[in-house]
């Protein structure tokens, strides 16, 4: 599988936009990230799969958006003051794709470094492992760098 | 935007040339004696070997002329054009298409085969030739006065030789035309202090005495020409070999132009040809002015339309067309604020935008607009090759060529009309035999037709042969288990099963059709284009399939309707009535049945579909969409009107989600999905097929 980390630099770093979702820290690779709005009106796709029950407009396109908590099995909270959804451009089947993810939270732009970058634990997950590319460290803390390409297909 | 490769400028340019020539060609097969034809096509040749040349394409410019010099008595008149000689001339374009777009597969060895071909039609005809040639096109003789030759003036501007063209190098393939007396006119020189010797001051005078096309002549000079005056008359033999000024020569031909009306009619008269060797050339002269000031008007005509085309690339027309639905999509949100305000001014900018966002639409809309004819011209050949490949005669004629589509659908219908086509042949004409026994013309006829019908394009691929046999598809469904034997169903509704995918009744697999891939095909990609297709036939008297196609994929008239809290697009073209539902059909919760003026129409509750939440409206309203002959109701909350619909396709994340065919953008910037009516006519039947199944339990 190729990483396709677009925010990776020679020396190891990794750009990322930290997210939180429910109680857990998500990293998602700044390369991905088109931008970051606040929430919009939402209109429900009814047949889709649970993980994208909508779409929204985002200046004048029609995209879906995800919702990676079905996927990682958290409860939904509903939005808050600090909920943001994050455009994000991923390669689906070789084509471009939008799609907004709804974020409970944005905390920052940052940088992680691959020396952080902790195996994956075998033991002690309740998440698919396939939907984790590797977990790093950031501030004492374990954040979750999604796979997001698995996760959306 | 980056300048194109000029490469594939030519390659363009050349793929339309290729569609004139072949139109030109197949054209000549029906009507051997239209001299225009002959011409189109020798003008597409003309210009393909040209700009071949130019582009360093040198076997194409090397085939092409020798194409064009095989095909020249063509065009002199001298041999008719059999149907034999269009088949090679036909393969030889093909064989400079391949030569231009890949000319790693194609061959030599072909190349010359095919020049051989064509030279051997082109002078197998030769005996028979002349005694037709004088008999039936008197007016042609003079041909063979271009004996005389040509009498050419030459004045280069002066800064020729600075663009590194060099004049004796194209005085010499000027000789190689045939036997030329070149005479240098110095009377341009200066004196030597004034003189620069980077400019050209000579000019020349040149008699050239050859049987050339005025044609060969300024092929010598085409990359040049725009920096040359040439002064072209044709040769008259009484002339003294001395060099002539021009303006002498301009001074004899108004007398020429006088002598020419008698000698015309010298020249119908066959007999007279031969010997009439001095006044002939004059003749000559006044037809070929006459005809080349008829050349000179056309191009100029041309010329001017050409001023008021440019050729845009497809994506900016694209990208112009999503910025206009954008404009589209703030315009209605800018309506919808104004109407809630009371600000007078505003709503009148609001209308005024209205109006402009709207005629802005239609215009960009009619930008990528395309003839059909543009693809019919195709189909000629594939019905020419399937007709002689099946030893089928058979008679293609076409209609509304004019009828516009936007473009993106022109491509799209391209294959299906080529299925459609093909069958028609294969499957839909009888062979000649069984055609004589049922008291039919031996040459059976196709028609391909496009008309305008309201929002739609109606595509049409009618054939005069045996019909659909509907006992043999009722059969094979019944093999194939797609319906019980015995099962009750309508002639209608058995020819749908030739969509079903691998559906084939041939009996046998030929290369052209039987493996029943095809009409499923077919259909699936003409409703991708939010079009329906239908089937008509008649036992023993034919075919008709009709393709309805929307006229734009881009922004359709839609229904607004909202189901619970959710907003929905119904393509207003499907909606055939809206009623409301009455309390005894709410009440028949069991049976989804609508009793419409006496039918029964199933109807889907869109509630139930969408998973909507909340209480129902009291009145419930039906809207009754059709594609063909079926009709299904869809139950809605609330119709709230006719809505101009930028249609976005939906992601590839909700392609699995089948009952909406993309989405829009309302004015208050919620997206709304539009649903797919076929999807949902077929999610009704299926329902009602069940129910069915079920009560026979």
């Amino acid at each position: 599988m190729n990483d396709g980390l677009a925010g990776e630099h020679q020396s190891g770093a990794m750009q990322v936009v930290m997210i939180g979702l429910g109680e857990e820290k998500f990293a998602l690779d700044a390369g991905l990230v088109r931008e970051i709005i606040d929430p919009v009106p939402v209109t429900k796709v009814a047949g889709a799969r649970a993980f994208v029950p909508s779409v929204i407009n985002v200046r004048g396109n029609v995209i879906p958006l995800a919702d990676l908590r079905i996927r990682f099995g958290m409860p939904q909270l509903d939005n808050s003051a600090d909920t943001r959804i994050v455009v994000i451009e991923l390669e689906l089947d070789g084509e471009p794709v939008l799609v907004g993810v709804t974020a409970d939270k944005v905390y920052e732009v940052t940088e992680i470094s691959r020396t952080d970058v902790q195996q994956t634990p075998r033991v002690g997950m309740h998440w698919k492992p396939e939907f984790i590319r590797f977990i790093a460290k950031w501030r004492d803390e374990f954040v979750i760098v999604p796979n997001m390409e698995r996760i959306l297909n | 935007m980056s300048a194109m490769d000029p490469t594939e400028v030519f390659r363009q340019e050349a793929s339309e040339l290729f569609e004139v020539l072949e139109g030109a060609l197949l054209d000549l097969g029906q009507r051997p004696d239209d001299r225009e034809l002959v011409d189109s096509a020798f003008r597409a040749l003309h210009t393909i070997k040209g700009s071949g040349a130019m582009f360093g394409f040198d076997k194409v410019a090397s085939f092409t002329h020798e194409f064009e010099t095989a095909f020249d008595r063509v065009r002199k008149g001298e041999i008719k054009p059999t149907q034999e000689l269009i088949s090679v001339a036909l393969a030889a374009k093909d064989y400079i298409r391949a030569l231009i777009e890949d000319p790693q597969s194609t061959d030599d060895i072909i190349g010359e085969a095919i020049l051989d071909d064509l030279r051997r039609f082109v002078s197998s005809d030769q005996p028979s030739a002349p005694a037709a040639e004088i008999a039936e096109a008197p007016p042609l003789a003079p041909s063979a006065s271009r004996q005389a030759g040509w009498h050419l003036y030459i004045e280069f501007e002066s800064h020729i030789l600075r663009n590194g063209s060099n004049p004796l190098d194209l005085l010499e393939d000027l000789c190689k035309l045939g036997p030329c007396f070149v005479v240098p006119v110095t009377d341009g020189i200066p004196f030597l202090d004034e003189l620069d010797p980077e400019d050209c001051y000579l000019k020349w005078d040149v008699k050239l005495h050859a049987a050339c096309d005025k044609d060969a002549i300024d092929d010598v000079f085409m990359f040049v020409q725009d920096e040359m005056k040439l002064t072209l008359s044709p040769l008259e033999q009484v002339e003294a070999p001395a060099p002539m000024p021009l303006f002498q020569l301009l001074d004899e031909e108004p007398v020429v132009a006088e002598m020419a009306a008698p000698v015309v009619e010298v020249a119908v008269a066959p007999v007279a040809v031969q010997p009439a060797a001095t006044t002939e050339p004059k003749a000559e002269v006044a037809a070929e002015s006459k005809r080349e000031a008829a050349t000179a008007r056309s191009q100029e005509a041309k010329q001017e339309r050409g001023i008021a085309t440019v050729r845009v690339q497809a994506e900016r027309l694209d990208e112009l067309m999503d910025r206009v639905g954008e404009l589209v999509i703030a315009q209605a949100r800018l309506t919808q604020l104004a109407s809630t305000g009371s600000d007078l001014s505003i709503k009148m900018i609001a209308e005024e935008i209205e109006r402009l966002a709207s005629s802005l639409r239609d215009t960009t809309m009619g930008a990528r607009m395309v003839p059909i004819g543009s693809l019919f011209g195709r189909f000629r050949r594939l019905v020419h090759d399937l007709s002689r490949d099946l030893s089928k005669p058979v008679e293609f004629v076409t209609s509304g060529e004019d009828t516009e589509l936007d473009k993106t659908m022109i491509e799209c219908l391209a294959d299906p009309l080529v299925h459609l086509i093909r069958n028609a042949i294969d499957h839909g004409i009888e062979d000649t035999a069984t055609r004589a026994a049922n008291g039919k013309t031996e040459q059976g006829r196709i028609e391909l037709a496009a008309v305008h019908s309201g929002a739609q394009v109606l595509v049409t691929v009618k054939d005069n042969g045996g019909g659909l046999n509907t006992a043999r598809i009722r059969a094979k469904a019944e093999e194939q288990g797609l319906i019980a034997a015995g099962a009750v169903l309508s002639d209608h509704e058995i020819h749908q099963f030739l969509f079903h995918p691998g559906f084939s009744t041939a009996q046998t697999i030929s290369a052209l059709s039987g493996r029943g891939v095809g009409m499923d095909v077919v259909k699936r990609t003409i409703e991708n284009m939010r079009g329906s297709i239908d089937l008509a036939t008649r036992p023993g008297q034919g075919t008709i399939v009709t393709l309805r196609l929307p006229l734009t994929l881009a922004i359709i008239e839609g229904l607004l309707i909202r189901v619970g809290e959710g907003r929905y697009i119904i393509p207003l073209s499907a909606v055939e009535e809206c009623i409301e539902l009455t309390a005894e059909d709410e009440r028949s919760r069991g049976r989804n049945f609508l009793n419409v003026r006496g039918n029964l129409v199933p109807f889907l509750r869109l509630r139930e579909i969408m998973t909507a939440s909340g209480m129902p409206d009291r009145h419930q309203k039906t809207i009754i969409i059709s594609t063909g002959e079926t009709h299904v109701g869809l139950v809605a909350d609330q119709i709230i009107g006719n809505h101009q619909t930028v249609i976005k396709s939906l992601s590839k994340l909700h392609s699995d989600v089948t009952i909406f065919s993309g989405a829009t953008i309302l004015g208050d910037g919620t997206a709304a999905l539009i649903l797919d009516v076929a999807q949902l006519v077929a999610l009704a039947q299926s329902k009602v097929e069940k129910q069915h199944i079920s009560e026979a339990a």
